[in-house]
């Protein structure tokens, strides 16, 4: 409905911050010259919408599986797929075309429906999920008054649907995959959460739009005033992307898929079509984790200086998306897997207390801030955060050196 | 109404289901079926925020809490369930079923003309209660959360770090507390009666 | 029909559905399963008082369900400690097995 009310503005057709929303403008126009009811009208408005995101991130998906390989290659000193089209640009479609040609196996001890609905329950809350992220300006496709607490409700969809797809399949590699997966989901949407509260607290609102145009203008004329330039959002935003890695299962905390390990946890018995949905349902899950990250703590759509301005608001959106998830992809390249021990210390005992901290630093932080005493509350925050980060890492570098390691196989 | 028409039945099989089923892990995951129904009938209801809640809590954790344990303790076949019915369905009706029959005849009794205009669960007010009227709640179920964190962790721990367990191998009694799989252990060699000459 | 009489008779029958899984199952996860389902079906009664009945700007019964919703987790959590922690002597979550009363 907000969408249509925005539109009573009537800007130019073509202009490049609506271009997004051309195709919903035309369908509205077009249904409303015919006299079609309302709701159908507003019904056709949501589906376009939906569909104009589900393309934007499809393409994105494609493209994606492309860099990413491309990438690695370049850090391994590799050239990366190169064959289908000029530098390896068709690569997504022969895949494409591959995975919908292949055999779709399902194994003779395998629960046959859980087996088939647990590739479709990954995919369908990730493109949920993507619903609700101000893309831009005017760019919302389902403005909703609890975004955020939609996002994260559908969201912990995805853990029943890993546990499904797992003991579905009925052999041991899934089963284990998914008894990973579930542990390292559980512990690390707790700090996820956690420090998605903190934006909650200072913003008041659960509303995404609302917490982006909060993160509008610049402090002292250049500075813009995005949560991460503060010291809580600093802590807070580097704790959600940590997490959210983790949250997508990428490297270095793909240990329900680890290949040397497990195979390829839950998705070990799928095949073909049912298999390329597991690998979509986690990149989609992945844009929109970071997605919500952008939103959240990088300014969501806000341009990063003054007088840049002219740009449409959807490309600043896309282009820290894009810094992001390469930063990401720098991160698989750059550090060896986890230990299962290693990655359950390091989510109880590291990110959530450190989450946790954010929140009292962002309710000192806003109430000085609100009373005008600016430096009084870096001057407060700052420490508050850092003595007890310094005490943890003195605390877990003790740990470190003391745990010895026992090899219970290889020295008998 | 129409929503609620359409979602009270649902709800009722996938309950049922949850109830009926079974395999222990497909009556978990009905149940979870069962409480995102529930979810969505309170968002139908106008309570979008409590449904949103449902969802995150039940879906998200307990459901996914039940059906952990359920991978950790692995029932066995559910044979024996099936082969226990006869016996157990009836004694559960003459119990559940006198019940229903108060319930309902109460139902049908006296209930009161509904309010008809449509009720928007508002957020704000919600935040504004529990840090006012509330506030003393809130603290308290702070601490339940805390204390049911601190106490499934040490449950959870491997036994040889209890402190009752630390305590009594510390006095050399480990396998007298073990589990009671130490009966079926091999005595050791030392307890064999020497031999003499 | 009266929509308040269809939500209190769905709240009816689920709690007795909860009831009966309770008194029947013998897997101690499933009837937690069971209290669960009782657990929801009062939550949906509060919903449900709330909806229709007059305006409250108290919200007691919105309120309640969320106080409710934070101790049916936590009742969830320690009782499946719990039965995991019986699983660990006995090899079994069926609520026969702890029988004996030694450690």
């Amino acid at each position: 409905m907000t969408l249509l009310l925005a539109q009573a503005e009537e800007p130019s057709l073509w202009s490049p911050e609506w271009l997004p929303l051309l195709p919903q403008r035309l369908v509205v126009d077009l249904l409303t010259n015919w006299g079609a009811p309302d709701w159908l009208v507003s019904l056709a408005a949501t589906g376009v919408a939906a569909g104009v995101v589900l393309g934007v991130f499809m393409t994105a998906f494609a493209l994606l599986s492309l860099i990413e390989r491309k990438t690695l290659a370049r850090v391994q000193n590799r050239i990366g797929p190169n064959r289908a089209g000029p530098f390896g640009i068709l690569q997504p479609v022969a895949d494409g075309i591959k995975m919908l040609t292949k055999e779709d196996i399902v194994p003779a001890k395998a629960e046959k429906l859980l087996h088939l609905l647990a590739p479709i329950l990954i995919v369908v809350p990730a493109i949920l999920a993507l619903g609700v992220i101000p893309y831009g300006r005017e760019w919302t496709p389902v403005p909703m008054e609890l975004g955020l607490l939609f996002f994260f409700a559908v969201g912990s969809l995805t853990e029943l649907s890993v546990f499904m797809a797992g003991w579905a399949s009925g052999s041991k590699f899934p089963m284990l995959g998914a008894m990973r997966a579930i542990s390292q989901m559980v512990s690390y949407e707790l700090p996820l959460v956690l420090s998605a509260i903190a934006v909650i607290m200072v913003s008041g609102t659960l509303s995404l739009p609302d917490i982006v145009n909060q993160q509008g203008g610049f402090h002292l004329g250049f500075l813009p005033a995005w949560n991460i330039l503060t010291p809580w959002g600093l802590v807070g935003g580097l704790v959600f992307f940590v997490a959210s890695i983790a949250e997508a299962n990428r490297c270095p905390f793909d240990l329900p898929e680890g290949e040397s390990e497990i195979v390829a946890g839950h998705m070990t018995e799928y095949s073909g079509f049912k298999y390329a949905l597991f690998f979509m349902g986690e990149y989609l899950g992945l844009f929109a984790i970071s997605g919500l990250g952008v939103t959240l703590f990088l300014g969501g759509w806000q341009a990063p200086l003054p007088g840049l301005d002219f740009v449409p608001s959807w490309i600043w959106f896309f282009g820290k998306l894009a810094a992001i998830i390469f930063f990401f992809l720098w991160i698989r390249a750059t550090y060896p897997r986890l230990r299962m021990d290693q990655l359950m210390r390091f989510g109880w005992l590291g990110l959530i207390p450190v989450s946790l901290l954010t929140i009292p630093a962002a309710g000192i932080w806003t109430l000085l801030w609100r009373a005008d005493h600016g430096l009084l509350a870096w001057v407060i925050t700052v420490p508050l955060l850092l003595v007890p980060y310094a005490i943890m890492t003195v605390l877990f570098n003790k740990r470190l050196v003391r745990a010895n390691r026992t090899y219970r196989f290889a020295e008998s | 109404m129409i929503s609620l028409l359409i979602l009270a039945p649902l709800i009722l099989l996938a309950a049922l289901g949850a109830v009926w089923k079974a395999r222990p892990v497909h009556a978990a995951l009905l149940l979870a079926l069962t409480l995102s129904l529930g979810g969505a009938l309170y968002i139908a209801l106008g309570a979008g925020f409590l449904g949103l809640v449902q969802f995150m809590v039940y879906v998200g954790a307990v459901a996914v809490l039940i059906v952990f344990a359920l991978l950790i303790t692995r029932p066995r076949d559910e044979t024996e369930e099936i082969a226990r019915r006869p016996k157990s369905v009836l004694p559960g009706l003459l119990c559940t079923l006198p019940l229903v029959a108060v319930l309902l005849y109460a139902v049908g009794r006296n209930v009161a003309e509904p309010a008809a205009e449509a009720k928007e669960l508002p957020i704000e007010r919600i935040g504004e209660l529990l840090f006012t009227t509330h506030a003393p709640a809130v603290l308290a179920v702070a601490v339940l959360l805390t204390a049911v964190m601190l106490g499934a962790a040490l449950f959870a721990r491997e036994p040889k770090s209890f402190g009752v367990r630390r305590l009594a191998s510390a006095l050399g009694a480990t396998e007298e507390l073990g589990s009671p799989q130490s009966a079926d252990k091999p005595a050791p060699a030392f307890q064999n009666p020497p031999t003499t000459k | 029909m009266n929509p308040l009489a269809i939500l209190l008779t769905l709240s009816a029958v689920l709690f007795a559905l909860g009831l009966f899984a309770v008194l029947t199952r013998r897997n101690a996860i499933l009837v937690l399963v069971g209290i669960e389902l009782m657990l929801n079906a009062a939550n949906l009664n509060f919903i449900g008082f709330w909806r229709y009945g007059p305006p409250d700007p108290q919200l007691t019964g919105p309120m309640f369900v969320l106080f409710g919703i934070a101790i049916a987790a936590a009742e969830a959590a320690v009782g499946l400690a719990i039965i995991l922690m019986v699983f660990r002597h006995t090899r079994s979550t069926d609520l026969n097995a702890p029988d004996s009363l030694h450690g």
